[in-house]
């Protein structure tokens, strides 16, 4: 559920970045906010959970236009991993418009993968949440390891993998370098907005 | 209500986390303050223009206060929309805040302080090598509950000398009982879950004076007990059951007066038992009987390797001997009786005593087998602090000689 701030006249919605460890979310957020500074509102909050980096920042993006008058904000998040974060976990996931799913897709990584995709779901539906309709996009990070020879899944295996169900749009990325993090970004971005859209005609 | 306090609720339901974002969002300038049952003194965060600018919680301030009520998991909140006045302690973003606040939570750097903590202070405190032994009661009948009380680490639940007739049962914590003597506070006996404070002789006069001070140890949650219903009960027993009771009841207050009165070391142990007969020799006997004193006075007391101890003082209408349904400890096995030239006692059929005692509700039964284990360790603390202070002189005799 975004949050109406009525004062300000903005709207707020929370866009949060899920994956099994290192797979990339913290570093798709650190190009977000080197890459797109101006959009970028207040400063970005990094705190260091076993393992991983948690990351926020608000985030403004341009010409999505208004809803009823309203500005739409941003808030970018990363959610620690680790089942011992469940408070830090709850207080993200709580009320979160859309997710990124960042798959790694290294070979080694596939069961860590699937195991944090059905994470994601448990951890929703204990926040009354489906996936299956939560707005949802699935990032295949890493992809230029490729060039380096490593060994990769292919993306149609990836979304075999992690998408055959789901059916939601799926990119490949490369987030150390910044290909496809926009267009991850944009995706949820929209499909957020679709979502809080036939939510507020619902309303009406 | 308060005018300017505009937001209120409880902490489970929405946590320092959630008010953070909430405060933050509505750029709100007041103060919030926190109320834990389980800690002493409430928590205060102060928001200026959404921001917390500075927190205090018992004698922390700044972040490392805002950081430690993420843990206040339990307990209620307040916020009141006021001009602040404490200086600015906090420059941290909100959210930063926020994710730093759960994380040293999840990391189990900030401690939760809640119900489940409540307990683990009180398994310290029996492990603590200072205290003796805490008597624990049976498994408290809730039915016999009309209400609950918390009371804070140090704060007094009974006083002794004063009046009163409530009688609590303790649901979570310690208390110890102490009595005051001539040469300062003495204590007693440390009780825990399941104990009773207040005795039975609640029911048998109005305006019972405390015969000790109860002072909880760690924060305690007390159950008050019907004390009508109870003193209805009691009501409705035989006559002899009731005086049973009473004996046994001043027993246990004769010694812990006992306790105060060798700590002072106003005890003539040899003068007391100066021409008197041994009824019941400790250990000896294989007699199982139960006895009443009709006319004189008979002592009970415990051979110790310090010597004679004497415990109680029995009087007309006192109860001596084995008691076949519950454990005191003492006369036959672990103590004697001595009795002046004049006594006279009776026998007692024990098994109809047994009988009623059978019949008891759980919350009475509770109360009289805690009340003999009670009798059992003060009897104990009894021997022992006479024989700490036997041996006490006799080390400041050999620094005098040497």
């Amino acid at each position: 559920m975004a949050i109406f701030n009525l004062k300000k006249r903005e709207i707020e919605c929370k866009i949060v970045y899920y994956g099994p460890g290192r797979c990339g979310k913290t570093t798709n957020l650190e190009y977000i906010f080197k890459s797109y500074k101006k959009q970028v509102t207040g400063e970005m909050v990094s705190i260091n959970t076993e393992g991983d980096r948690t990351l926020f920042f608000d985030f403004l993006p341009m010409g999505l236009g208004k809803i009823k008058g309203c500005d739409i904000r941003v808030q970018l998040y990363t959610v620690p991993g680790q089942i011992k974060y469940s408070s830090t976990r709850k207080l993200v996931l709580r009320g979160v418009d859309g997710i990124i799913f960042v798959a790694d897709s290294l070979e080694v990584r596939r069961e860590k993968n699937m195991t944090s995709l059905k994470d994601l779901q448990a951890n929703l539906k204990e926040y009354g949440k489906s996936i299956f309709r939560v707005p949802l996009i699935i990032q295949h990070n890493k992809r230029d390891l490729a060039d380096e020879g490593i060994p990769l899944m292919s993306v149609e295996q990836m979304d075999r993998d992690l998408n055959r169900q789901l059916k939601v749009p799926s990119f490949p990325g490369s987030a150390i370098k910044g290909t496809g993090v926009g267009v991850t970004l944009k995706a949820c971005l929209m499909e957020t907005l679709k979502s809080l859209q036939k939510e507020f005609k619902w309303a009406k | 209500m308060n005018e300017s306090m505009v937001l209120s609720g409880s902490l489970c339901f929405l946590s320092m986390g959630d008010i953070i974002q909430l405060l933050g969002s509505s750029g709100s300038t007041g103060v919030l303050r926190l109320i834990n049952r389980y800690a002493a003194d409430p928590g205060f965060v102060y928001f200026s223009e959404g921001n917390p600018v500075n927190a205090k919680n018992g004698d922390r301030d700044g972040l490392n206060a805002l950081y430690s009520l993420f843990g206040w998991v339990n307990g209620s909140f307040e916020f009141t929309r006021e001009a602040i006045a404490a200086d600015k302690k906090i420059t941290k973003s909100r959210m930063g805040i926020i994710l730093e606040g759960m994380k040293l939570l999840d990391d189990g750097h900030t401690k939760k302080v809640g119900p489940a903590t409540a307990a683990g202070k009180a398994a310290d405190l029996s492990r603590s090598p200072s205290g003796a032994a805490i008597v624990k009661g049976p498994l408290v009948d809730y039915m016999y509950v009309v209400d609950e009380e918390d009371f804070f680490d140090g704060e007094h639940i009974v006083e002794e000398g004063k009046h009163g007739s409530w009688i609590w049962v303790i649901l979570e914590g310690v208390v110890d009982i102490v009595k005051e003597s001539a040469s300062g506070t003495v204590p007693i006996i440390r009780i825990g879950d399941g104990s009773f404070i207040g005795s039975m002789a609640s029911f048998l006069l109005q305006g019972h004076i405390r015969t000790a001070t109860a002072i909880a140890a760690g924060n305690v949650q007390l159950g008050v007990l019907d004390s009508q219903r109870l003193a209805q009960e009691y009501a409705g027993m035989s006559r002899e059951f009731k005086i049973f009771l009473a004996s046994l009841d001043k027993r246990l207050k004769q010694l812990t007066d006992c306790i105060t009165e060798y700590h002072d070391g106003n005890v003539k142990v040899d003068d007391i038992l100066k021409d008197k007969r041994v009824l019941i020799r400790q250990g000896k006997t294989k007699e199982q009987q139960l006895y009443v004193v009709k006319q004189g006075r008979a002592f009970v007391v415990r051979d110790t390797e310090n010597g004679p101890v004497v415990l109680c003082h029995l009087y007309k209408g006192d109860f001596f001997g084995d008691v076949p349904f519950i454990h005191l400890a003492q006369e036959p096995e672990g103590a004697s009786i001595y009795s002046s030239e004049n006594i006279k006692i009776a026998k007692v059929e024990a098994g109809s005593m047994q009988n009623e005692y059978n019949r008891l509700s759980t919350t009475f039964k509770n109360m009289v087998d805690n009340m003999a284990a009670c009798m059992c360790v003060t009897a104990d603390v009894v021997c022992h602090s006479l024989s700490s202070k036997k041996t006490a002189p006799a080390d400041s005799s050999i620094r005098q000689g040497g």
